[in-house]
């Protein structure tokens, strides 16, 4: 159960880790880089609160041991904006209101950041079906939906 | 431009949240963000038992260990009720911080901290907990039988000890009128049963607290709460330390829906480890234990309803049993609102109300959206329906007639808090959203036929606006707040009001925006704590707006009199010549005096000015109590679907009429409308919590993975979710306004079942209406 | 249980070579293999007993990721994510059931971590790629240090949570035989939410000559201790003329075929009650995608 060495990427900034085998990646990142965004909503995979984006992809990292982790180049929602500049996306949750608590948030827009990577013309259908892993208890997601929606349509403006 | 235009209005507007970029970039904190140098993480032990005395627990090996190890032999055994709204002669008191004995599958015994999560969880492995096992009841008939095993022998009420007899928790009964000779007027007597199961809060963030002990001996607590005086207060009284000495810090809240109205359990086991531990100790909840904190109290109603041919109500009785689980989390005044929502609905004549309420050994029950509301309201309104479908009267007509409107009573917390409506959104919304839904075209279910039939439903509903009233009754309810005007004309809020994500802190800051016409991005919501802000009840009964607003207002104005008194002084004018009028291009507002405008000075000058002469700030701070408990009203025309091979319910189209009076922010109350429509649709057709009948333990182990909530899959097209609100206005309301969060939500189910009976013909009177449910209905009529 | 952490300890080995990997499991006792995670960390998580003293990831090894499509068939590699398979062209053309199985499993997170052999070596009755293995004919490649041997999707699973490998071997090929000509495929689940597992789920593929079935294969899932062939149904559609009565016919017998039980998510009856149904929409899907009419 010897602790190992792990290099992670996080938001470009690169991490040299000492990580006991059973250690969770969510936590890690929470407790030790201090990149308290990613949230623990269920631990098993079911709410999406946790989700994280290698390789422009969505993860849990609810899931993964952070020793299976290690050389992964890994964006959280702490990495999203550039400085104060919010990425479409992150403005459109804020202009939609597409937030409520606030805490399936940081989940959420990494799922649909994914989301608009894949497909940057999405209809509803599209995004309802890639938002069902991400539970959010307080807006009913009809905002969530027109937010992606919005960036959507302000991404393909340019 | 007209100059009713150059006015500086952003109440209703839509504006952006003050939190958004906190909240989409991941920098807001939240209770399990929190880390603190040296801090330890706790965890709990549950019991594995429904019922079980605890003989021993051996600390030893785990101590070995390293961990900091809690059990009942540490703890002040001072017995509370975790809940204080209601005042304290009209709260029963039965637990401690840890029990002398396990009352429910998961109640917690003993907690440890340790330096990870991991070695807590190695520590908790090595408690040895010796249990005498006690048989347990699951049901509330199996717990009032004579000879049932007994979870309590005594509790407190108020100062009083009082014994339990047969589990009963509490007895409420209520009555007003004649009953018995209403129903003798009646030329149709109605009575059905219905029944409402458990179900859970899942609010995204888990419940839990991070305490940190400090040199000076008092404790700093960061904790999910839906109000951080409750919190300080029974912490005080657990931990035998001054108020002062204790100081819980306000955060956002990652959703609430209720479950941390009351102080949640594991907050004074954090409390009481970090001061054990003598280091800050930060303990979350896993999911699977906030399962096992507090669910939605479950409800069955036996309903009796007579009505004159005319098409009226004689008299109503309603019989009420709950089954609350093993502690009270203030079932008392749950019967009494229970009543309350039952009485408002419609005027029935006489009425009676039956309420009892009985300790399970299950997971305690607390408030969950509606207090009561969604519950009693579906068995009323589905009932509504029935009548009328079996007396040939239109629902929507026989509901706009006997609705309690304007100048009708209403109990907006239970019997003892009553005041009169003065605005009503009833008429309009059931008027205007039957034409929107094309309510007469709808055609009986005997007229559907095929796979897929689609049925159209109404119901209506209410909360009420804060607990507030013209006398004092069971419920504290006020709030307090400070307001101050800095020297650049910026303003600080300072509040102890909780905002669990709908926005309530937005509305406090325009509020204070809009009377002191100083912009939005000027105000200031300051970070406070106990310390520093006067006692708030609470963010609860759907109060924030309405009472948290009103004081907030009545805080501002206090303020703007001092203002303008200044101002007046500065520019030789009596204040009540003065006005002021946002400049937002300059960033301030500015004081004129009235028709005069060339005489003018912004509010950053008087406030300098002010100080650079030692007037004072220009500050006030108070508390305040609404004398009302408006009702604010939704209506629901829901369309559903249903296959009537798979028994599988969708809702191809919904519209969510409000009336929260004047509308503070268009785009939050579409947040709460369709978020409640989400979890309505969840409560109606999803979600359920079972237990096994032999062990107590939930049959989904408290995992999401079995526990399903409806999904944005699961949400009609965008198009088909329509949101309208009434044109009313509140005028005990700031700027008209009542609230909405738990009316949003009052009724959905009985909407929902009325689609149902109207696409099948089948009354469903018990939730959830599962695909299994409705299939198995549908076969039996086949047969 | 405890899901905010692996309450747990292992050792934690990672081989970058197939062989080093079997080594791995000639050697070591009680060695787990991980690959998306997305079961045996949950599992691990919430307190199922499972014998660990190494949890040796596979996800390093090269040879074992990309599906391969050629002349004979579809050849998936153990490492290949739901994700990754959903959006093959070639899995997509020629093994549209498995694509549907595989869109309507869990969410795109959970789909871009876990693989088609996981899904498989779980062995839960569940198992949603299981019906499309079975009914494509799947051959699955089981690989110790000294040989191999290929199993039939449908003599896999022996149990619910087990299945024929032994504790020396991988999964290291699924591969899924090029489907004959005129040949449909299609795949059913009813879930209570759409991100789901299995009420119940329904596969079957055919082929046809005219308004004749040439060939059949069903399988359903959630309905017995492991994902069901019903081996003796598809063999009695064969030579059939294809017609609603037919389909009626099939889901009557497939009803009468299952074993349910009640479980958190349904019951033994709903899934009775339901499995006919099931039955005959996804015989008519293949059927219309075997380029027959209804």
């Amino acid at each position: 159960m010897a602790k190992q060495e792990i290099k992670l990427t996080v938001n470009g900034k690169i991490y040299h880790l000492e990580v006991a085998p059973n250690e969770i990646l969510l936590n890690i990142l929470r407790d030790k880089l201090f990149l308290t965004g990613s949230k623990y909503g269920c631990g098993i995979g079911e709410c999406g609160a946790c989700t994280i984006l290698a390789g422009g992809r969505s993860y849990l990292s609810c899931l993964i041991p952070a020793v299976a982790a290690d050389g992964w180049e890994i964006t959280t929602i702490e990495g999203l904006a550039k400085g104060e500049e919010l990425t479409p996306l992150q403005q459109a949750f804020i202009d939609e209101g597409a937030i409520q608590c606030g805490f399936c948030t940081p989940g959420m827009v990494m799922t649909a950041t994914a989301l608009l990577n894949e497909n940057p013309d999405p209809d509803e259908e599209y995004i309802k079906d890639y938002l069902r892993g991400n539970h959010c208890r307080c807006t009913g997601y009809i905002a969530i939906v027109k937010a992606v929606q919005a960036a959507a349509e302000k991404q393909r403006q340019g | 431009m007209s100059e009713q235009e150059t006015v500086y209005k952003i109440i209703g507007k839509a504006t952006p949240r003050i939190d958004g970029p906190a909240k989409v970039t991941g920098k807001m904190q939240y209770t399990s963000d929190i880390m603190l140098p040296g801090m330890l993480y706790g965890m709990v032990l549950r019991s594995p038992h429904a019922h079980a005395e605890i003989i021993s627990i051996d600390t030893a090996e785990a101590e070995a260990l390293g961990a900091v190890c809690l059990t009942y032999a540490d703890i002040n055994p001072i017995v509370y009720n975790e809940r204080s709204v209601s005042i304290p002669a009209a709260t029963y008191r039965d637990r401690t911080v840890l029990p002398a004995k396990a009352r429910h599958f998961g109640e917690p015994i003993a907690a440890v901290a340790a330096a990870s999560e991991e070695l807590a969880y190695q520590a908790l492995q090595l408690l040895k907990v010796e249990y005498k096992v006690l048989p347990a009841v699951f049901t509330p008939q199996e717990a009032m039988a004579d000879g049932a095993p007994q979870l309590y022998e005594q509790i407190w009420l108020g100062e009083e000890k009082v014994a339990v007899k047969n589990n009963i928790g509490v007895i409420r009964n209520i009555e007003e009128g004649d009953v018995e000779a209403g129903f003798a007027a009646a030329d149709r007597i109605f009575e059905h049963t219905f029944e409402l199961g458990r179900v859970y809060h899942d609010q995204l963030e888990t419940k839990g607290a991070v305490c940190a002990p400090e040199a000076d001996g008092s404790l700093t607590v960061w904790c999910t709460a839906q109000s951080i005086h409750a919190n300080r207060q029974l912490l005080g009284r657990v931990l035998g330390l001054p108020l002062s000495k204790i100081n819980v810090k306000k955060l956002p809240l990652g959703g609430a829906f209720g479950s941390s109205i009351q102080v949640n359990t594991v907050t004074p086991i954090c409390a009481c480890l970090a001061l054990k531990a003598g280091r800050p100790v930060k303990l979350i909840s896993s999911r699977e234990e906030d399962f096992y904190s507090h669910q939605k109290y479950p409800s069955v109603f036996e309903v009796k309803l007579g009505v004159a041919g005319e098409g009226r109500f004689t008299a109503a009785q309603v019989k009420c049993l709950v089954d609350f689980g093993a502690h009270q989390v203030q079932p008392l005044p749950y019967m009494g609102c229970v009543a309350g929502w039952f009485a408002s609905l419609y005027r029935y004549g006489p009425l009676r109300f039956l309420g009892t309420a009985v300790y399970t050994n299950k997971v305690p029950c607390c408030a969950m959206q509606g207090y009561g509301n969604p519950q009693i309201n579906f068995a009323i309104e589905s009932m509504v329906d029935i009548i009328c479908e079996e007396m040939g009267w239109d629902s929507v007509e026989f509901r706009l007639k006997n609705h309690r409107g304007v100048g009708d009573e209403f109990w907006g917390q239970g019997p003892t808090i009553r005041s009169i409506i003065k605005s009503c959104g009833v008429p309009e919304s059931l008027t205007k959203g039957g034409e929107i839904f094309a309510w007469k075209e709808r055609r009986p279910h005997t007229e559907k036929s095929g796979r897929y039939r689609k049925g159209i439903g109404v119901a209506r509903g209410f909360h009420t606006s804060g607990t507030g009233g013209p006398k004092e009754g069971e419920v504290i309810d006020y709030s307090s707040c400070m307001v101050k005007i800095n020297e650049d004309g910026s303003v600080d809020l300072i509040s102890a009001l909780m905002d669990h994500g709908g926005g309530t802190w937005d509305a406090m800051a325009k509020i204070v925006s809009q009377t002191l016409q100083v912009p939005m991005r000027m105000i200031g919501l300051s970070p406070t704590d106990t310390r520093n802000t006067g006692y708030d009840v609470c963010t609860h009964a759907t109060r924030g707006v309405y009472c948290g607003g009103a004081a907030v207002l009545y805080v501002t104005n206090k303020v703007k009199e001092k203002l303008l008194e200044y101002a007046g002084r500065i520019l030789f004018e009596h204040p009540a010549a003065l006005e002021i009028i946002c400049d937002e291009e300059l960033g301030q507002g500015v004081i004129f005096a009235k028709n005069y405008h060339q005489k003018s000075i912004t509010i950053g000058e008087v406030a300098k000015i002010a100080q650079i002469n030692s007037w004072g700030t220009i500050a006030y701070t108070d508390s305040y109590r609404q004398r009302n408990c408006p009702p604010c009203f939704t209506t629901h025309f829901l369309e559903v679907e249903v296959d009537t091979l798979t028994g599988e319910i969708t809702v191809p189209k919904a519209l969510l009429y409000g009336d929260c009076g004047t509308v503070i922010n268009p785009v939050l109350i579409d947040g709460q409308l369709i978020g409640s429509f989400n979890r309505g649709l969840g409560y109606t057709v999803y979600e359920s919590l079972d237990v096994d009948q032999k062990t107590g333990e939930l049959t989904n182990k408290g995992l999401l993975v079995d526990y399903k909530t409806p999904t944005a899959a699961e949400m009609p097209a965008a198009e088909n979710v329509l949101v309208h609100w009434t044109d009313t206005y509140e005028p005990s309301g700031p700027f008209g306004a009542k609230g909405i969060g738990e009316a949003a939500l009052a009724s959905v189910q009985a909407a929902l079942a009325n689609a149902v009976y109207n696409a099948i013909g089948i009354r469903f009177a018990k939730l959830p209406i599962t695909p299994e449910v409705v299939l198995a209905a549908l076969r039996a009529i086949d047969n | 249980m405890n899901t905010r952490i692996i309450p747990v300890n292992y050792n934690y080995l990672a081989p970058t070579t197939l062989a080093e990997a079997l080594t791995v499991l000639a050697d070591k006792p009680r060695v787990k293999i991980l690959a998306g995670g997305t079961d045996l960390i949950v599992k691990l998580k919430t307190g199922v007993d499972i014998p660990l003293e190494y949890l040796m990831d596979i996800k390093r090894i090269e040879e074992l990721k990309l599906p391969k499509y050629c002349q004979r068939g579809l050849f998936i590699g153990p490492l290949a994510t739901l994700s990754q398979l959903e959006k093959d062209p070639d899995l997509q053309k020629h093994y549209p059931a498995l694509a549907e199985a595989l869109r309507a499993m869990a969410a795109v997170s959970v789909r871009n971590m876990a693989t088609m052999a996981g899904n498989l070596c779980n062995a839960s009755p569940v198992a949603d790629t299981a019906g499309p293995a079975i009914c494509y004919g799947a051959q699955l490649k089981l690989e110790n240090i000294t040989n191999h041997r290929i199993i039939k999707a449908e003599d896999f699973f022996t149990g619910p949570q087990t299945n024929v490998m032994t504790p020396q071997e991988i999964l290291t090929e699924i591969f899924l035989p090029q489907p004959l000509a005129n040949c449909g495929g299609a795949f059913r689940k009813k879930t209570r939410v759409k991100a789901d597992i299995a009420k119940i789920s329904a596969t079957a593929v055919l082929a046809r000559e005219g308004n004749i079935i040439t060939h059949c294969r069903i399988a359903m899932g959630s309905i017995a201790a492991v994902p069901l062939f019903l081996g003796e149904l598809s063999a009695g559609l064969i030579g059939q003329e294809m017609s609603p009565d037919l389909r009626r016919e099939a889901g009557r017998k497939a009803a009468e075929t299952i074993k349910p039980i009640d479980d958190n998510r349904t019951t033994a009856g709903y899934r009775t009650a339901i499995a006919g149904l099931l039955v005959e929409e996804v015989l008519a899907a293949a059927w219309q995608r075997a380029g027959g009419e209804l």
